[in-house]
């Protein structure tokens, strides 16, 4: 049930016949992990803050420096030291006090990662490495929670959306590790890649619309261009080759 | 077969700027060899070892995934190659 001040926050997105009130409150009743507060994660958690999302827990073992203001746009030069997850907090609180944030300020690993989801309805990628992803990946395969992959460099970013055992998993075109490089990156990227991701997470929960199931998004900033690609599940996937869609 | 290769962005240093290359070939490794000597500096960006592609190069044939075994995958006249490059940032 939303509150008189609720109704008045959320009026205008209440009027999009895809929402309305019942959607509203489906909205308020999720449990969303964002894993990652920097670039990804900044859109993310602004933008699921702000439509109404009842609980939201951020995970970031990371504290805030000056190379991140270019782009992590929940951190400004005021929290340079501190925990990016505690920085995150208070700039959410202050935009939507309905809406509870948990920090967890934690370096996510094989050993943590299930305590870590626990009770969520959604895990978002906003992270900014390939291992950490996998880890997250075979997670949410393992507990079927639906896993929203983001990833940028340049001017560019990509985004799937993952229902585990129904549809492409991160993992389902892996050929081997990849080399950890310090990637190059302008805010813009994960501002757009980082919304497309939160819009993804509303869609599910709402169960409106065209998830980015099997269809790979690319975006190319440098040239305003949007690009879809297939891809497949791998019945020999390593992390979701062994589930069926009945499981 | 005439088969058009889109070049990724960090990719195009190696190809004069070029975004799309015009290849012949009856799969994917043989367009790639095409590209490959029309610009040799493409073979460092997409092979390692054992002319084994990259784990960071990603195919698309026609917008669908080439994955598994890429370079074995039939192509026909006037599909369209991607080289994509998996992204790790956030």
């Amino acid at each position: 049930m939303l509150t008189p001040s609720e109704r008045e926050r959320y009026d205008r997105q209440v009027l999009i016949g895809e929402i309305g009130e019942e959607g509203q409150e489906k909205l308020k009743r999720s449990r969303v992990v964002i894993a990652g507060a920097g670039g990804l994660g900044s859109p993310i958690a602004i933008y699921l803050t702000a439509a109404g999302i009842g609980r939201i827990r951020i995970i970031d073992h990371d504290q805030v420096a000056l190379s991140n203001l270019n782009r992590q746009i929940l951190h400004w030069e005021k929290d340079i030291g501190n925990n990016k997850v505690d920085s995150a907090r208070a700039k959410l609180r202050s935009l939507n006090s309905t809406v509870e944030i948990e920090a967890i300020a934690e370096t996510i690993t094989e050993g943590n990662v299930s305590r870590l989801v626990d009770g969520c309805n959604v895990i978002v990628d906003a992270m900014d490495n390939f291992p950490t992803r996998y880890v997250l990946n075979r997670c949410a395969i393992e507990k079927k929670i639906p896993f929203f992959h983001g990833a940028v460099s340049g001017f560019e970013g990509r985004v799937l959306t993952i229902l585990p055992g129904e549809t492409a998993c991160l993992r389902c075109r892996f050929r081997g590790p990849v080399p950890e490089v310090k990637f190059p990156v302008i805010g813009v990227a994960p501002a757009v890649i980082g919304s497309i991701q939160a819009t993804e997470v509303i869609k599910y929960l709402l169960g409106i619309g065209r998830l980015l199931t099997n269809r790979l998004l690319i975006y190319d900033g440098l040239q305003a261009k949007f690009s879809e690609f297939k891809v497949d599940r791998n019945p020999t996937c390593d992390h979701c080759g062994s589930l069926t869609s009945k499981e | 077969m005439a088969v058009n290769v889109h070049i990724h962005t960090t990719h195009r240093q190696h190809t004069n700027g070029l975004e799309v290359v015009p290849v012949e070939g009856n799969t994917v490794g043989e367009c790639l060899s095409h590209l490959i000597r029309q610009f040799p500096g493409m073979e460092k960006a997409l092979f390692g070892k054992k002319n084994k592609l990259l784990n960071v190069v990603e195919v698309y044939v026609t917008h669908a995934t080439a994955h598994p075994n890429e370079l074995i995958k039939p192509v026909k006249d006037g599909d369209e190659i991607h080289l994509l490059v998996m992204l790790a940032g956030g």
